[in-house]
């Protein structure tokens, strides 16, 4: 049969049918609303853990009989290593002129004490493309095996804090994705039974009347892709809404602005969208496979 | 229309058992020519209707091997049987019409399923239901016509693809006698035009004094022929 009279069919259908089609597309709607939110709190989440991570610093306290020549050697050596976006060497004059700065009001304390007794070290900033908690890790290990080198310091509960932080999240993000999926698959499912269920004298007669089962199922099927494409359509839409009201109302604030939120990236949103169309339909497939003794 | 000889139906040693100790249908033989108008009478639980849904393949033979139009039913898939039911037309009792839907859009049913063109399937689906005599009621929903209507609506529905052939079950068991009268004339017609008819009732006075054909069903055994 072609397409356009499927669709024209699936058209009359819907019109005939309205209110069941809304009904069913509210559900899905809903479903959808639940598993957005979820997708968009989860991602954000996410960037946050990152974003707080890549301010890290890795210090690198160098033992106090380093010569001067030595130092644009090991310079080098940091450079080269891959995930480093800045080097910066702090003398034992440099630090000690910090800690006057810090204590500037109280300049006695630093009296008589020797400008050089703090160690030289290198201040290391990580690329913010290429972090990522273990790479912190493995830079860390592998510069305090140096000679040179007395003591490494790279914020390591943080940074483990943070592994393990993204680590949950993640387990955290599959895990409830699954359990919405099912539920999502469950209640969409059962909506379409319930719909295709109140029309199998309808699905009876057209059978006994010589129609195929391409027939029948085809306008079934072009009206369940749409109510799932338009619901989940709604749902991402709604999503948008709300997020940019939030934005709005309290994205000027110095908090808000450091969370660096975003709204689902364009992939997530096609995925949902398409998934839920085919899910849709593989739901109505099923319905009606019981009717159609497929 | 008096039948040739060729048989159109024809059923050989056809049994239908519902459970162990339900047998709706015994070794039945018959042969139906084509253009025929036959009766198929007997009491209530005969087997009649058993019959009809052997022939449009609602339910399947226990054993024996029916033939319809040079087809044999038992080899026909699920995917066939679509093939079957548009060259047989089925009146049922219970009319089985969309009562939400109007008059035109259920007859017009039966030619969507074949892919008619609109223009002629309007054309077609209006000729039709004028002569059943409800020209005038083309747009009203079903729900709303008497039980003789719903009846002619159900005859409109299962002539208007012109089936070769067309079973009719009890399709005046819901009517009285002025409207069964018109529905027996309107299948004369039918018949005069070249259809062969296959009529189950238990109402002897739609046969008695008629040289139609008629079939004794009792038991699930072909008592009379």
């Amino acid at each position: 049969m072609p397409f356009g009279i499927i669709l024209k069919r699936a058209f009359r259908d819907i019109r005939q049918n309205l209110v069941t089609h809304l009904m069913t597309t509210l559900v899905v709607v809903l479903t959808c609303l639940i598993f957005v939110f979820f997708n968009l709190f989860s991602i954000n989440l996410q960037r946050i853990a990152d974003h707080f991570g890549k301010e890290l610093a890795i210090i690198v306290y160098l033992k106090k009989d380093v010569s001067q020549e030595k130092v644009p050697v090991l310079y080098q050596k940091i450079v080269s290593i891959k995930g480093i976006k800045e080097v910066k060497f702090v003398s034992s004059e440099d630090a000690f002129k910090r800690l006057e700065r810090y204590f500037s009001n109280e300049r006695e304390i630093l009296a008589g004490v020797d400008p050089t007794f703090l160690p030289p070290a290198f201040e290391i900033q990580i690329d913010k493309a290429l972090y990522n908690p273990n790479r912190v890790k493995e830079i860390a290990k592998e510069i305090s095996k140096w000679n040179e080198v007395d003591k490494v310091q790279y914020g390591k509960e943080w940074v483990d804090r943070l592994e393990n932080f993204s680590k949950m999240v993640r387990t955290a993000l599959i895990f409830c994705a699954a359990l919405l999926l099912v539920t999502a698959a469950f209640v969409v499912s059962n909506t379409i039974k319930l719909t295709v269920y109140a029309r199998q004298d309808e699905i009876e007669i057209m059978r006994l009347v010589g129609a195929t089962n391409g027939f029948i199922m085809g306008p079934y099927l072009v009206a369940s892709l749409l109510q799932g494409l338009l619901g989940s359509g709604a749902a991402v839409a709604l999503a948008f809404l709300a997020y940019s009201y939030l934005i709005r109302a309290f994205g000027n604030s110095s908090f808000w602005e450091s969370l660096h939120l975003q709204f689902l990236p364009a992939e997530n949103i096609i995925s949902i969208v398409v998934v839920s169309g085919l899910f849709c339909m593989l739901g109505t497939a099923m319905a009606l496979r019981r009717f159609l003794k497929l | 229309m008096i039948g040739t000889e060729q048989p159109i139906i024809e059923l050989k040693k056809v049994s239908k058992r519902y459970a162990r100790d339900i047998l709706a249908l015994d070794e039945v033989d018959l042969k139906i020519s084509k253009g025929e108008f036959v009766f198929l009478t007997g009491p209530s639980g005969a087997g009649k209707s058993t019959l009809l849904k052997l022939l449009y393949l609602a339910e399947r033979p226990t054993a024996g091997s029916i033939n319809i139009e040079g087809l044999d039913l038992s080899g026909l898939s699920r995917s066939q049987i679509p093939q079957l039911r548009r060259k047989v037309g089925v009146i049922f009792q219970d009319f089985k019409l969309l009562y939400n839907r109007s008059v035109f859009e259920n007859v017009a049913l039966s030619l969507e399923v074949l892919g008619f063109k609109r223009e002629q399937l309007t054309k077609r689906v209006k000729q039709v239901i004028e002569g059943v005599g409800l020209g005038d009621k083309l747009y009203r929903k079903v729900i709303q016509l008497s039980g003789g209507e719903q009846q002619r609506v159900a005859i409109a529905r299962a002539v208007v693809n012109r089936p070769p052939i067309i079973l009719a079950d009890e399709p005046t068991g819901n009517l009285d006698r002025k409207r069964t009268r018109e529905v027996v004339a309107l299948m004369d017609e039918l018949n005069a035009r070249g259809a062969t008819i296959v009529f189950a009732t238990h109402d002897e006075t739609l046969f008695r004094n008629t040289h139609r054909r008629v079939i004794l069903l009792e038991k699930g055994k072909i008592k009379e022929d």
